[in-house]
């Protein structure tokens, strides 16, 4: 069940230019979490920005949880302001989690950007879970975008780069990538990113005939399946104007059921 | 402490809205809520005056297309477009979440016609659905609403407020309320008018319709063009449009517009409301309105009040 718990700052450090990784002492909520969800973090004690901010775990530890987080506006900018010591107020954790599937012999994980956040602990679950090491492939604009390469690394993970200006690795779209590995049946596909790129993936994957998994992303205020407002349209029941909300019913969604064009 | 010496010390909060009995004033806005089971993962529900439910219809609506939220200082913009399960749904399998934990629930509802929301307070009658009605007759973000501008509601016509009021008190026997627009010019005339087709009471507000353009993209920020805006920064607002309507009428005022507290709450009362709702800062923290009751009653015993309705309408001028 999710819970608002006041956490303690461990650590708030930039990691890139802009972006940040923050670890904060929350033992109600990482002893729920799991690798997919996300929480919603409160970015200061006035009223604006008026809503919490939802951000997923970057790792999921015994009592704390990594944040991994771009600085994209007030909200965000806020938070990297954040000192070792202070406390702030979390909720969480919400929505769904990444299914495990043990059918699977392969596992990709495609991030695009800072749509990297939530696979560390990913990589992990599926390590400890499914006893599989995944592959990633990790895109970003360029080499200094990089990020978590040495964390997959460590967790003995067989990692793909590419960067827009070929600053590092290959100078391609994530998607690109996947389609030149050209993975065989009993592989499985997860994906995270801007909306482009997971749009792209799903039609490598289609194409491929292989299943993709995609945490998508939308403006939230409850995070909690209350004000409808986070919905993205599905390609079931188009005519009925059919949806799902991402902070309930995802944010992690089957690919294929989301209408990419609508989004 | 026994019971006696608790009550005679702990002050009173119940009221009599319209009919309605509340165990104590608070409720929370139509939408911000859903039907009640999300947020009883973070507190007992049954501990709010009433729940009042997400507008329904006879159908299910599917609402407008996204991006349909966004944040604005103090506050956000919304065009949810009314998505709901429809009323079929809510009594299968909404209600009885609500009733096995014994709230008090006022259903919310929204029609195409004033016969639309006849039948809806009928029904909800007849099945037990609702203890009061709320005739939403002021949402912003609907295009079927009376003209395809979406931004003509019923709520801005008093004719209309009366004829809907009317037909609504023919077909039902529950407490009913009427919620209001606050993109009128004047609202006493509106409240008079609910109150004249027989309304019980009077929901004040609505949002304030709005909108948001990306001046990088130079386009809308929300796909409905307009929203309506809530939160705190409708609050001024709204108080005043509670104390306009006060003066006006008779009958009772539910005053809702950017509560975040007890001292929010208290300014609505002071204004003239019997009533409070919580709306959009539950989102950002989900046991507001429970938070808001405590510090209504600690309000209470600091001023040495014995009951709540005491304090309404009491602004000392
Ligand atoms: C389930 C979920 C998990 C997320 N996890 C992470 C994460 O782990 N790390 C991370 O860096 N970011 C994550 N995000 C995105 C993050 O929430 C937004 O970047 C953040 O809310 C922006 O807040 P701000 O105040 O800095 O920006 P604002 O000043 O509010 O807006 C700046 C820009 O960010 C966009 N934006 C605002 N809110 C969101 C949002 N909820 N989602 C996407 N874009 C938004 C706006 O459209 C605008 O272009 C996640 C989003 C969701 C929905
Ligand atoms: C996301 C959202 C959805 C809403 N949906 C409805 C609705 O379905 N019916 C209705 O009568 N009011 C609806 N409202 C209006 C609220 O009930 C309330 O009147 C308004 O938000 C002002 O209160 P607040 O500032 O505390 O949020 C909605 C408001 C929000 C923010
Ligand atoms: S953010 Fe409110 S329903 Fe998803």
């Amino acid at each position: 069940m999710p819970r608002i718990e006041d956490c303690e700052v461990h650590l708030n450090q930039e990691v890139a230019e802009d972006h940040y990784r923050m670890v904060v002492h929350a033992p109600g909520i990482a002893g729920e979490a799991r690798a997919g969800q996300f929480c919603m973090i409160e970015v200061q004690e006035g009223l604006y920005p008026f809503l919490r901010r939802p951000m997923s775990f970057e790792r999921i530890y015994p009592d704390s949880l990594s944040i991994l987080y771009k600085v994209e506006g007030k909200g965000t900018r806020m938070m990297s302001r954040f000192s070792p010591g202070q406390t702030i107020s979390i909720q969480g954790p919400l929505g769904k989690p990444f299914p495990l599937d043990p059918h699977h012999d392969r596992h990709i994980l495609v991030a695009g950007g800072i749509g990297v956040a939530p696979f560390p602990a990913l990589a992990e679950a599926i390590i400890g879970t499914l006893g599989r090491t995944p592959e990633v492939i990790l895109a970003a604009r360029s080499e200094n975008h990089l990020l978590c390469e040495d964390e997959f690394h460590e967790m003995g993970c067989t990692v793909h780069l590419a960067t827009d200006d070929g600053s590092a690795g290959d100078k391609a779209f994530a998607s690109e990538v996947l389609r030149r590995l050209n993975p065989g049946p009993g592989a499985m596909v997860y994906c995270c990113g801007p909306m482009v790129m997971m749009k792209a993936t799903q039609r490598v994957c289609s194409d491929l005939g292989l299943p993709c998994l995609a945490s998508l992303e939308a403006e939230m205020a409850c995070g909690d399946g209350v004000c409808l407002g986070c919905v993205v349209p599905t390609v079931t029941d188009r005519e009925a104007g059919s949806s799902v909300r991402v902070c309930h019913d995802g944010p992690v969604f089957d690919a294929g059921l989301i209408d990419w064009d609508g989004v | 402490m026994t019971e006696d010496t608790r009550t005679s010390k702990q002050p009173t909060l119940q009221i009599n809205l319209g009919g309605l009995v509340m165990k104590n004033p608070v409720t929370v806005g139509s939408g911000t809520f859903a039907y009640g089971e999300e947020y009883h993962q973070y507190f007992d529900v049954s501990r709010l005056g009433a729940v009042t439910v997400k507008s329904l219809s006879l159908e299910p609506r599917p609402g407008n297309k996204p991006p349909r939220l966004v944040e604005t200082p103090a506050g956000m913009l919304n065009a949810i477009g009314l998505q709901n399960v429809g009323l079929d749904a809510y009594l299968r399998e909404k209600m009885p979440f609500l009733r096995a934990h014994g709230c008090t629930i006022i259903g919310n509802i929204y029609g195409h016609n004033p016969e639309e929301y006849a039948e809806l307070a009928r029904r909800l009658e007849a099945e037990g659905g609702a203890d009061a009605i709320e005739a939403n007759l002021s949402c912003p973000n609907v295009h079927d609403a009376k003209n395809a501008r979406g931004c003509q509601l019923v709520a801005q016509d008093p004719a209309l407020v009366r004829r809907y009021t009317e037909t609504i008190r023919n077909a039902t026997g529950l407490p009913l309320f009427v919620k209001l627009s606050p993109n009128v010019i004047d609202i006493a005339e509106s409240a008079l008018a609910a109150e004249a087709g027989g309304a019980n009471a009077v929901s004040l507000v609505n949002t304030l319709t709005g909108m948001g353009i990306d001046p990088e993209t130079r386009r809308p920020m929300l796909s409905n063009i307009v929203g309506g805006l809530s939160g705190p920064a409708i609050r001024p607002v709204a108080v005043k449009l509670v104390w306009d309507a006060a003066r006006a009428i008779q009958i009772p005022i539910i005053g809702m517009g950017g509560i975040c507290n007890a001292s929010d709450a208290m300014q609505f009362i002071l204004a003239g409301a019997t009533a409070v709702a919580v709306g959009s800062y539950t989102f950002r923290q989900p046991d507001a309105a429970i938070r808001v009751i405590d510090g209504l009653e600690d309000y209470c015993a600091r001023h040495h009040v014995e009951r709540i309705t005491q304090l309404v309408g009491g602004m000392q001028l």
